[in-house]
């Protein structure tokens, strides 16, 4: 057997990282935890299941088509969203969920000794896959639960390439309204790339809430992210996109890997583009549930943050993560947000009602006594 | 943090021939890392002993390399080679030299382990194999101090102390606390200073609106699962509670997205708010002839993704019982000796900690002499007064666990359950009688 020499082989900086380790699949961790059901409310996934007209892609995608490589750089999706925003299809670009299009922006724009600048309780990705590539990830505390423009603005300097706002904030559900991210962008002056997050934006009602794609013609330094992953349901298939200005989308482009986005995963996200009426459906439903969990929770002497989107933040008298594992005892999976810098609050995915009703029951029979409202 | 561009290496062939090279490398390197007179020399007596040990070993000249590392209150010195076999019998605490030819060629190594602070052996894909030795500076220890203003808990601001910061912060907390919630180094500020520069430590304040410290907490990474932390350390006289709260919060903010999985609070101090830590158990610790109640408290950084542990028969109901107390989901998976060809030598490691009369045995080697040489260190111990004695096995080694029967009879009963302390959960024992 030969001994790979992995001592001199594995550049230093990578030595002192551990891997992410991702969650177990369902039926192991039901296995661990002996339970026989799992409720899911941990990932923000919409329990409606993708838009009728995807749902019929992916029951009836032949199977000989899995041996066709798909469009290389999803052309038929990008012409089609290209319509529905009247931009250039080559102002688009897709990725293997909305993660990899982060890693494609980080990548063209930092070199050693660059930062990037966002919030301290954000999406962890922007912050994550800086720190890996090397470079600095200046967090800028969150304001009243919202991200601080000012605060961003001031810690710029000539180092800084990209600025990322997460537009609603995950897990906050706070927004910058359109007057608020115009003087943002009008301040930053195109010296900056700023990438606004809109992966929620199809959850959120307001009339004051921007619209990036709008945005694009007026800022040329400004690329928007979105994804299939949450409003359409198609987490599983990975699929997300960016959208810029051409010459910002060309550089991005050169640092793409091609290929990426799967042949069903295009198929699928085709049919669901224009699907209002599920929009709608979600949104009614998201709307029902987080008012029963806002009321149950209130009755349970517990505080709760909800803003837009599809979670609803709770604070605990106790570690978040023992409340993870009292809770997978009883089939229902929370997001821990001690990651995400809360301690001791938890993030719910607003799921079908029983799965609401099981958290609810889970939750009073672990909460410790005096917290029962 | 501490700046690997540093490190000083020179490669060599095991030749006795180039031990001076290696000795001016060694005494040179580690003044340059600030050691100073005595300690430098004891470090490059340890490195003599060392490359003499090694050329003695190999029958044809092979290549080690020494590398120096700027540690900032110590110096580390590593030798690294391939292709060369070693009885690590002489790692051990109560090892001793028999006058035969055999012994006499370890006598080196034990010499090297007695001159130095700590010597380990590294035997991994990503390191390689060879002996890590480390040389601590001396510092001066500090007087207890306490401020003639007290601190106010309005209007703090949170950030890291500077170097001045840390020694009145550090100086304050042994003015203000028992030693035992402090770890020994706290009573040296000038390490603590090092240890945060070399990236060790990691200090946490909270000044006042006119720069008084009101109070701060302070951790340390052991291991890459682990973080230890210690605190909070409140230093006003009204609002601790909220200010106790706000550290901690800050605390857990600032350890969230490191690589650990867990935080570790085993000096907490009375301020400590509830609802953030579990409790895994409590000891009986022995201190200046007194029992007092050690609590071990955990909180997970991270949600729980289960794990396999493996566990000799004899402890699977204490596992177990753990296990469903503490909700966390494991596969249990069954080891036991059966009569498989073994090492000859086993060895111990023993972590000292002097002001709280406490060590920690560790199984570092498996090996057939496990249960006379566990015995031979509880009787060294014991001889050397030691009140409290544990041992520590990682559930993630099938060794470590089936090593359960000689740690039994050892007389050591398990106490509480660590989880991700190591490879897996570890399970911390405590000695009987």
């Amino acid at each position: 057997m030969v001994n790979v020499p992995l001592a001199t082989l594995v550049p230093e900086y990578i030595k002192k990282f551990e891997a992410y380790i991702p969650s177990r699949p369902d039926p192991e961790l039901m296995k661990l935890y002996q339970v026989d059901h799992l409720w899911r409310l941990n990932n923000n996934e919409n329990p409606l299941g993708p838009p009728e007209g995807s749902a019929r892609i992916i029951q009836r995608f032949p199977p000989k088509r899995a041996s066709i490589y798909p469009s290389g750089d999803s052309y038929y999706l990008r012409v089609k969203l290209a319509e529905r925003f009247d931009l250039d299809p080559d102002q688009i670009i897709f990725g293997n969920g909305a993660n990899e299009a982060i890693a494609f922006v980080i990548k063209a724009f930092c070199q050693e000794g660059d930062n990037i600048i966002t919030a301290d309780k954000t999406f962890a990705v922007y912050e994550w896959v800086a720190e890996f590539s090397g470079f600095e990830a200046r967090l800028v505390p969150l304001k009243d639960f919202g991200f601080d423009d000012q605060e961003m603005l001031a810690r710029i300097d000539e180092r800084t390439k990209i600025l990322f706002v997460c537009n609603p904030n995950n897990p906050t559900g706070t927004y910058w309204d359109e007057p608020k991210l115009r003087r943002f962008l009008d301040t930053v002056a195109g010296r900056q790339i700023v990438v606004v997050d809109e992966a929620y934006c199809e959850f959120v009602e307001a009339p004051d809430y921007p619209d990036g794609m709008k945005l694009l013609k007026e800022y040329p330094n400004l690329v928007t992210f979105r994804t299939f992953s949450k409003m359409y349901a198609l987490a599983g298939l990975r699929i997300g996109y960016l959208a810029g200005s051409r010459d910002v989308v060309d550089v991005i482009r050169r640092t793409c890997v091609v290929y990426s986005v799967n042949g069903l995963a295009q198929e699928a996200a085709l049919a669901a583009i224009g699907d209002d009426e599920h929009v709608a459906r979600t949104r009614r439903h998201v709307n029902a549930e987080k008012s029963y969990l806002l009321r149950e929770l209130g009755a349970l002497g517990l505080e709760t943050h909800a803003g837009e989107g599809c979670y609803v933040m709770v604070r605990l008298p106790m570690s978040d993560t023992l409340a993870y594992r009292r809770l997978m005892t009883k089939g229902v999976m929370i997001r821990t947000m001690t990651g995400f810098r809360f301690p001791n609050w938890i993030r719910v995915s607003v799921g079908v009602h029983e799965a609401m009703e099981a958290f609810i029951n889970g939750l009073g029979e672990i909460l410790p006594d005096g917290n029962h409202g | 943090m501490q700046d690997r561009k540093t490190d000083i290496t020179l490669s060599v062939e095991t030749d006795i021939k180039f031990l001076p090279l290696v000795l001016s490398f060694s005494e040179s390197s580690s003044r340059i890392f600030g050691l100073q007179d005595a300690d430098a020399l004891k470090l490059t007596l340890a490195s003599e002993e060392v490359f003499a040990y090694l050329c003695r070993m190999t029958k044809d000249p092979g290549k080690v390399t020494l590398t120096m590392v700027n540690g900032f209150y110590y110096a580390l010195l590593t030798f690294a080679f391939e292709g060369i076999d070693f009885d690590p019998r002489a790692f051990n605490l109560t090892a001793n030299v028999s006058p035969d030819e055999e012994g006499l060629e370890e006598m080196g190594l034990l010499i090297a382990a007695r001159s130095v602070d700590r010597m380990s052996i590294f035997h991994n894909a990503m390191e390689g194999t060879g002996f890590a030795l480390i040389k601590e500076k001396t510092y001066p220890a500090a007087d207890p101090w306490r401020s003639e203003e007290v601190p106010r808990a309005e209007g703090v601001t949170f950030g890291s102390p500077d170097a001045e910061e840390i020694k009145i912060f550090v100086r304050s907390i042994a003015g203000a606390y028992d030693s035992f919630v402090y770890p020994q180094d706290f009573r040296y500020p000038g390490k603590v200073v090092d240890m945060v520069q070399s990236g060790e430590y990691g200090v946490l304040t909270a000044r006042d609106p006119k720069g008084g410290i009101a109070g701060g907490m302070v951790w340390r990474s052991s291991g890459t699962s682990m973080i230890e932390c210690y605190g909070p350390y409140v230093f006003v006289e009204e609002g601790r509670a909220g200010l106790a709260e706000r550290l901690v919060a800050e605390l857990i903010s600032a350890v969230a997205r490191s690589e650990a999985v867990c935080l570790m609070n085993r000096y907490a101090t009375d301020d400590l708010p509830p609802g953030y830590f579990e409790t895994l158990g409590t000891i009986d610790f022995v201190l200046d002839g007194e029992k007092r109640p050690w609590k071990f408290l955990f909180r997970q950084l991270r949600e729980d993704p289960g794990c396999r542990v493996y566990s000799h028969a004899g402890m699977e109901d204490f596992l177990k019982s753990q296990y469903k107390k503490h909700f966390l989901a494991r596969q249990i998976v069954p080891v036991a000796y059966e009569g498989e060809r073994q090492n000859p030598h086993s060895v111990f490691g023993a972590a000292f900690q002097q002001n709280q009369d406490l060590v920690v045995i560790l199984p570092l080697w498996d090996g057939a002499d496990a249960r006379e040489n566990l015995a031979r260190h509880i009787e060294a111990l014991r001889a050397e007064g030691i009140a409290n004695i544990l041992l520590r096995i990682d559930l993630g080694h099938g060794w470590q666990a089936r090593l359960y029967p000689v740690i039994e009879a050892g007389g050591f009963t398990p106490s509480i359950i660590i989880p991700y302390r190591g490879k897996a959960d570890c399970v911390l024992f405590t000695l009987k009688g």
